[in-house]
């Protein structure tokens, strides 16, 4: 999955992308790496998405870091919990490169 | 008979009764004993399998999108190179070459934007895996369960050697599936801007 956001990702123009295979991992290249945003899964080994969401808020630096979650996750309940860990936006899967290139203009653009 | 007597008798019939209760459970315990050994057994064997089609499809798909994005950067080159030999017969008359580079230019933009409906079906291989690790997983609560009802009925199997003693970290939705999520996202758009409005 990340292969395929990452390709429609270069399509729409983003050619600078980390990639990471976690929350653990994105955490431990966030720390290094010049970010500007961040899409995330929810269902993810060691940390996932809703612990990572929640972990980044909690950090000064990254307190107004745009993030857009993907998931297959569609319950109104698990839509609401990722709202109030602080995503700026949500897909479900599977999407289509237009949902994700509106999405990311709706998260950039603020 | 005294009602002493008779009390005695109705008290060993009904002693009786429960005895051969007891041993017909007992027969059944025994009856049940080989198949749900033989179930606790096979049930691994389930979840392995459902292990290894998730593996293969994953390595399936990685495959594809390797000689997908192969494909794609092919296909941009010949659409690059196609600009540049239009550029250089712009200047000229001939129709003929003109007309045969936009034909080929328009093939390849065909090609292209197929390359990318394959690569955005391949998400498919992401919700598969998801939905057998939920099987998988749910295989091995029954394996749980099993193994407490063979400990309850004095029949506990030798712990497989050949299995892995960690058990696999499984991340998945248990709701996920591939239809078409176009009205739910439009759902999800407004249960957003109604949750931000508030």
């Amino acid at each position: 999955m990340r292969r395929i956001i990452i390709n429609t990702l270069k399509r729409a123009g983003f050619n600078d992308v980390i990639e990471a295979s976690d929350g653990k991992d994105a955490l431990a290249k966030m720390k290094v790496e010049q970010v500007n945003f961040v899409i995330t899964d929810w269902n993810m080994p060691e940390m996932d998405g809703l612990t990572f969401v929640t972990t980044v808020r909690g950090m000064d630096e990254f307190k107004n870091l745009p993030i857009l979650m993907v998931t297959t996750r569609s319950v109104k309940d698990d839509i609401l919990e990722a709202m109030k860990a602080g995503v700026n936006n949500y897909i479900v899967k599977p999407f289509t490169p237009e949902t994700l290139k509106a999405k990311i203009d709706q998260v950039l653009g603020g | 008979m005294s009602g002493k007597e008779n009390m005695q008798t109705r008290l060993q019939r009904e002693i009786g009764e429960l005895s051969s209760s007891i041993n017909s459970l007992i027969d059944s315990f025994r009856k049940l004993k080989a198949p749900l050994v033989e179930s606790h057994q096979k049930v691994p064997q389930a979840t392995s399998q459902l292990d290894k089609i998730s593996e293969q499809t994953e390595a399936a798909a990685h495959r594809m999108l390797d000689m997908i994005e192969k494909i794609t950067q092919r296909e941009e080159e010949v659409i690059r190179g196609l600009g540049e030999v239009r550029a250089l017969v712009g200047g000229q008359q001939d129709q003929h070459v003109v007309s045969l580079v936009t034909t080929i230019e328009e093939k390849a933009n065909t090609n292209l934007n197929d390359t990318y409906t394959i690569m955005d079906a391949l998400q498919f291989q992401d919700i598969t895996s998801q939905q057998m690790n939920h099987a998988a997983a749910l295989l091995e609560e029954i394996e749980t369960k099993l193994q407490h009802i063979l400990s309850v009925v004095g029949a506990d199997t030798a712990p497989d050697v050949n299995r892995p003693s960690i058990k696999k970290t499984r991340a998945y939705d248990p709701h996920a599936d591939l239809s078409d999520k176009r009205t739910q996202q439009a759902d999800i758009d407004s249960l957003f801007s109604h949750e931000k409005a508030k």
